[in-house]
């Protein structure tokens, strides 16, 4: 089944980044529905991430110092419980840094002062602290109960926070999607550049499957400027959600269609015409699932994670589908596992696929693992 | 003050055991920066919470490299990144979905002059990425020194630039006075220092042949942290008193 609809006011809190202009809103138009099931249903409404959310709770200053003051303790006490060599554990000055995003996304800045600020006068001085007070994006309640889910039951900063800063975006964030990771800012760097040798990929149809946050796929819209169209798919009413709501953000919703299905099934329309192809599919062999840190293995979606046996699944079917979907010269790069995946799926296209694509080869992300396939259609 | 903070920023004990683990702690690198404005008021925030590490690079560590070779400034983004090893500091584990991003440090090895640029404080590694640029284009202005000639010595644009208006050398074609917030403040800055190194460390000298008073160029070195850190060390190293 294909659906594709618009996402508009889905959520009346959310406001464009600064830095963006600030696009007229879109008419509210009802979901376009193909089939009968009632897909009003299954809307999901994304939740606001605290930075975007109104500054419309108080406390006094003192009562912020001592929040700061509780959260800075339990952040050092974990090293006490754990092992620097354990992968898995927390690990303070990372947890110190987070904290200060937290500060910064949750505290409203005034005038004069940062939000980090504030909170980095340790010694109140004299009654200033009773009488001053601080504006804050949620209650002090909340943020005490936030930083105890993060360190005490793992909830990763990002869906604390609800946001992901990747690459130049902020990208809202929450339990169903994805959290975008920073080897895959790589994909858009090697879209940006295949676009700047060829002004002829501008011009036609890209597709991000499984698209989650919408990270890749507003990414690259971005790299291809005013005359681009990147359709991005999913499979997860979730992560359509989410990714309609950041390309509304980025004021992306004439570029970026967001479409709900299983990898190509909601292609057919473009078969044979896209000029380029972009995922980041899951590719964790499902025996390593439960062994992953905490923070991805209880919270993030297994459907974004898990690539079968031996995680290559969802990647063989996407080798498979490029040449079927991709046109002529287009281009293709997918994130893998590492290594050993990048050359079972170098080697299943130079041998089964042998006709179909031209220049594969595997490239490396920051930390000089084998992370991606990329490649163009004969 | 900003110095300071990055400072504290840089050193070693910031990083996480796996940063530690992957480069030794001999590596000398300096923790200066061009501060944006935005910037400058992030690294303020950072003061407040970097204060536990202690840290901080004295102004003793500031090693003034003396190399000749092209003007590195010169370079674009892109041609100056070509030349440099950029690394992540997760090298550890498979990475890629398994991780949730604890860390998106960055860590740009200037391989022609072996000058190491950090960013960590941001929260996208693309960003870091941009800091550590322009943090090596500080550095790369502070620890490269270019030959001049003084005799016939006549400051070059990007000099001109960055002088008081109050400079006789300056004419109206220089432009308005750029200020250390800038990021055309750089090349600038690497002229002047090479003046200054040319002249043994003199203000005297080197005010001279800059058209300004001897006042008027000490005022202009002191309004950048790391440029007033490299010009006492180079006084330093000629046994001359630091300017304050």
């Amino acid at each position: 089944m294909i659906r594709s609809f618009r996402f508009t006011s889905l959520l009346s809190a959310a406001k464009p980044l600064r830095s963006f202009a600030c696009s007229s809103s879109p008419a509210i138009e009802p979901p376009q529905c193909s089939s009968s099931s009632s897909i009003s249903l299954r809307i999901t409404h994304p939740k606001t991430p605290l930075f975007l959310r109104a500054p419309s709770h108080a406390a006094p200053l003192s009562e912020v110092w001592k929040w700061h003051g509780w959260a800075k303790d339990l952040a050092s006490s974990v090293d006490d419980n754990s092992s620097p060599e354990d992968e898995d554990s927390l690990d303070s000055i990372l947890l110190l840094r987070e904290l200060k995003w937290l500060i910064e996304d949750s505290i409203e800045a005034s005038d004069h002062h940062h939000p980090v600020i504030i909170t980095g006068t340790e010694t109140p001085r004299g009654d200033d602290g009773e009488k001053k007070s601080v504006k804050l994006r949620a209650s002090l309640e909340e943020l005490y109960d936030l930083w105890r889910q993060r360190i005490e039951k793992r909830r990763p900063f990002q869906y604390v926070v609800g946001c992901e800063h990747w690459r130049d975006l902020v990208l809202c964030v929450e339990e169903g999607v994805l959290i975008p990771r920073p080897e895959t800012e790589l994909v858009v760097d090697m879209v940006e550049e295949v676009v700047r040798g060829d002004e002829w990929f501008k011009r036609g149809v890209w597709a991000d499957l499984g698209t989650g946050s919408g990270a890749i796929a507003i990414g690259v819209a971005r790299v291809l400027g005013g005359c681009g169209r990147v359709i991005a798919t999913d499979l997860s009413h979730v992560a359509i959600a989410v990714a309609g709501n950041n390309v509304r953000r980025y004021g992306l919703e004439g570029m970026v269609e967001v479409r709900e299905g299983s990898w190509f099934e909601p292609l057919k329309d473009v078969e044979g015409k896209l000029v380029g192809l972009v995922s980041n599919p899951p590719y964790i062999p499902s025996d390593d699932i439960p062994g992953l840190q905490a923070e991805v293995g209880r919270h993030e979606p297994r459907l974004a994670l898990d690539g079968g046996v031996d995680g290559t699944d969802s990647l063989l079917h996407l080798c498979d589908g490029a040449s079927r979907m991709l046109t002529s010269g287009g281009f293709f790069a997918f994130e893998t596992n590492g290594e050993k995946q990048s050359k079972m799926i170098v080697d299943y296209m130079t041998s089964n696929l042998k006709d179909s694509f031209s220049g594969v080869k595997i490239v490396s992300d920051f930390a000089g693992i084998g992370r991606f396939v990329t490649g163009f259609r004969l | 003050m900003a110095i300071m903070a990055v400072a504290a920023l840089f050193h070693a004990s910031r990083f996480p055991l796996i940063a530690r683990r992957t480069f030794p702690s001999s590596v000398s690198y300096c923790p200066l920066t061009l501060l944006s404005n935005g910037f400058t008021y992030r690294l303020q925030s950072i003061i407040c919470f970097s204060s536990s590490d202690g840290g901080g690079v004295s102004e003793s560590d500031m090693v003034v490299t003396e190399a000749q070779g092209p003007n590195f400034l010169k370079y674009s983004d892109e041609e100056l990144m070509k030349q440099c090893k950029f690394e992540t500091f997760r090298v550890s584990g498979p990475g890629g979905q398994h991780r949730n991003k604890r860390d998106s440090a960055v860590r740009l090895k200037h391989l022609p002059t072996g000058i190491v640029s950090q960013a960590v404080e941001d929260r996208s590694q693309h960003k870091n990425r941009a800091s550590a640029l322009n943090r090596l284009r500080t550095l790369l202005a502070i620890k490269v020194r270019n030959k001049v000639d003084i005799e016939g010595y006549s400051p070059p644009p990007e000099l001109l630039q960055i002088l008081p208006p109050k400079s006789t050398v300056r004419s109206s074609s220089s432009g308005s006075q750029i200020g250390p917030n800038n990021p055309k403040f750089v090349p600038g800055m690497q002229a002047l220092l090479d003046v200054i190194s040319a002249s043994d460390g003199s203000i005297a000298d080197s005010a001279k042949l800059l058209g300004l008073s001897t006042g008027g160029l000490s005022r202009l070195i002191l309004s950048h942290d790391g440029l007033r850190m490299a010009v006492n060390s180079m006084r330093a190293a000629k046994g001359m008193k630091p300017l304050k």
